[in-house]
């Protein structure tokens, strides 16, 4: 089985109000242990709500989600389906508890009672995982946007989480932010084996996935590798959503009747592509 | 601009008052205000003085700074002094109309100035020497006995550390949205004093907004942390009464002593 099981996931806010809505509609998903998977879709897609109900913290309104094998709706076991994914918000401000670096990363294994040298080896890694243990006696309040968001990751992985699900990470972010948790999140999930499920709405950071999961209306368009996904800009287009510009350029010249061998994803290989076509051009 | 406010008064340095242990200062404080208020004589009180004195100079914090944390109570020392003058008994020095100044007057009025600087001076080594964190932290280590009385001792102790997390935050806000209602014509620098109340309200919905905004994500950020209050919490930094405090404790046990004969031995001043 895999690591999280959304089985016929159904789920509405408020229930027993009248305007009830449901926001999603029967979810079916598998994430193995050590994907690295980006969840794309629009606002009010029920990509937020996705995030919440992977560690429990929403409770599907029928159907189960499973991670590592418990039911989140088990509420004696909720502990360890926290311990084992953990969240990031989107406002780096408001998810950090305590005044000091280190105290906030140490909040998670305090809290699961870990002994105290136990913890204080657990804050020092993880604060070097991220690249923040030289900060770790600074104010919260005095670091960047980027930087509090890798504290915050740091809070997780002291938890000796095995997934973390980001939700919009980098929205508040400016670009050197959002490249600094884009490179933790990747090493993460490169060096320790760490499955990732990004929520996002940036083309650029979902190609950097492993697999790509496109939610509209409460429902999976599509899931699959960057490369399948990205390379029905049609379809994707249909349901209004972006493609990376790379992957947009080459689609526009090809309407212009400029066609080119392969979709590029990113830049670099965008460039590699045109520098071999116009080297063909010149033969 | 606000945010630049210091929160509490602490200033970093290696010193043996910043090394000693945060519920040892707290007690210690108290000590020392107690002593300062059961002074009957010039030379017991010499002995709180010097007792302080000794703290502040372990401090490693130049004179100057303390000097400042006198500064905003400076009115109310010259006032108590000045009526203390006039309030004694005995023969009058000086007589002014029905005001007299006698000798016991201007011993009372010296007294009571020693008395309330060296009290400010107490507390201002406390807060000078003790991160914000570490004093919540003791205060709820102080105050766990009282859990079993089903004082919620913890969340307390929870409720201060996220606000002193999250002041800097919020004024920060303030600001943004002070500048952002500037910009969009409002006044707050001019009128009376009920036309600027007024203006602040425009301040203070959208602050209050936000931070339910805030508390909300902050409080699925600590549940997804697996926050569940005070039980099977266990600590990442313990307190531990190191060499320092006992040398700190002995000490304060000698100036006990001391306090205590000079007290019994000469008459009370007042």
């Amino acid at each position: 089985m895999a690591f999280i099981e959304v089985q016929n996931v159904r789920f509405s806010y408020d229930t027993e109000s009248v305007d009830s809505r449901e926001v999603l509609h029967g979810i079916n998903l598998s994430i193995e242990a050590g994907e690295f998977v980006a969840l794309l879709g629009h606002n009010g897609c029920g990509k937020s709500t996705m995030a919440k109900l992977f560690n429990g913290m929403l409770l599907p309104t029928s159907g189960s989600v499973l991670v590592d094998g418990i039911d989140t709706q088990d509420e004696a076991r909720q502990f360890e389906v926290r311990s084992r994914v953990g969240l990031v918000q989107q406002n780096p401000d408001n998810q950090l508890v305590a005044g000091v670096v280190e105290e906030d990363v140490a909040f998670g294994p305090e809290n699961l009672g870990v002994p105290p040298l136990e913890i204080r080896k657990r804050v020092d890694e993880a604060l070097k995982a991220v690249d923040m243990y030289e900060y770790r006696e600074h104010a919260p309040h005095k670091l960047s946007g980027g930087q509090k968001q890798r504290v915050a990751i740091a809070g997780i992985i002291a938890m000796e989480t095995r997934c973390i699900v980001l939700d919009e990470p980098t929205a508040m972010l400016d670009p050197r932010g959002r490249v600094e948790v884009m490179e933790t999140i990747q090493r993460l999930n490169r060096e320790k084996q760490i499955t990732i499920v990004l929520i996002t709405h940036y083309m650029d950071e979902a190609v950097q996935a492993g697999r790509v999961v496109v939610m509209d209306e409460g429902e999976i368009l599509t899931d699959g590798s960057p490369r399948e996904v990205f390379s029905d800009v049609e379809f994707l287009k249909r349901h209004d959503l972006d493609v990376p510009q790379a992957t947009e350029l080459v689609y526009r010249l090809a309407a212009a009747g400029i066609k080119l061998p392969e979709i590029p994803l990113g830049e670099e290989e965008c460039v590699r592509l045109f520098r071999r076509y116009l080297a063909g051009e010149a033969h | 601009m606000i945010s630049d406010i210091t929160l509490g008064q602490y200033f970093p340095a290696k010193s043996p008052m910043h090394r000693t242990d945060p519920r040892m200062k707290i007690c210690l404080t108290v000590f020392a205000i107690v002593l300062i208020f059961v002074a009957r004589n010039f030379l017991s009180l010499a002995v709180s003085v010097l007792f302080i004195g000794v703290g502040m100079a372990c401090s490693k914090i130049p004179l100057k700074l303390y000097l400042k944390s006198l500064k905003p109570i400076l009115f109310i020392i010259v006032f108590t002094a000045v009526l203390n003058i006039f309030y004694g008994s005995g023969d009058p020095l000086v007589q002014l109309g029905w005001l007299k100044i006698t000798l016991s007057g201007i011993l009372n009025s010296v007294f009571v100035s020693i008395r309330i600087v060296t009290l400010i001076l107490a507390s201002s080594v406390l807060t000078f020497t003790t991160s914000p964190t570490q004093l919540t932290d003791a205060i709820e280590r102080l105050l766990r006995p009282l859990a079993k009385l089903h004082v919620p001792v913890h969340e307390f102790a929870m409720m201060m550390t996220i606000a002193l997390r999250f002041v800097p935050t919020l004024l920060e806000e303030t600001d943004k949205i002070m500048s952002a209602q500037k910009a969009r014509g409002a006044d707050m620098e001019s009128g009376g004093i009920v036309q600027r109340i007024k203006a602040l309200v425009p301040v203070l919905i959208p602050l209050f907004v936000s931070a339910f905004r805030r508390a909300y994500d902050l409080a699925t950020a600590m549940e997804s942390r697996c926050y569940h209050g005070g039980e099977g919490r266990t600590k990442m930094k313990i307190l531990k009464f190191g060499h320092t405090d006992w040398v700190v404790l002995v000490f304060a046990v000698l100036a006990l002593g001391l306090f205590i004969t000079a007290n019994i031995l000469i008459p009370p001043v007042l």
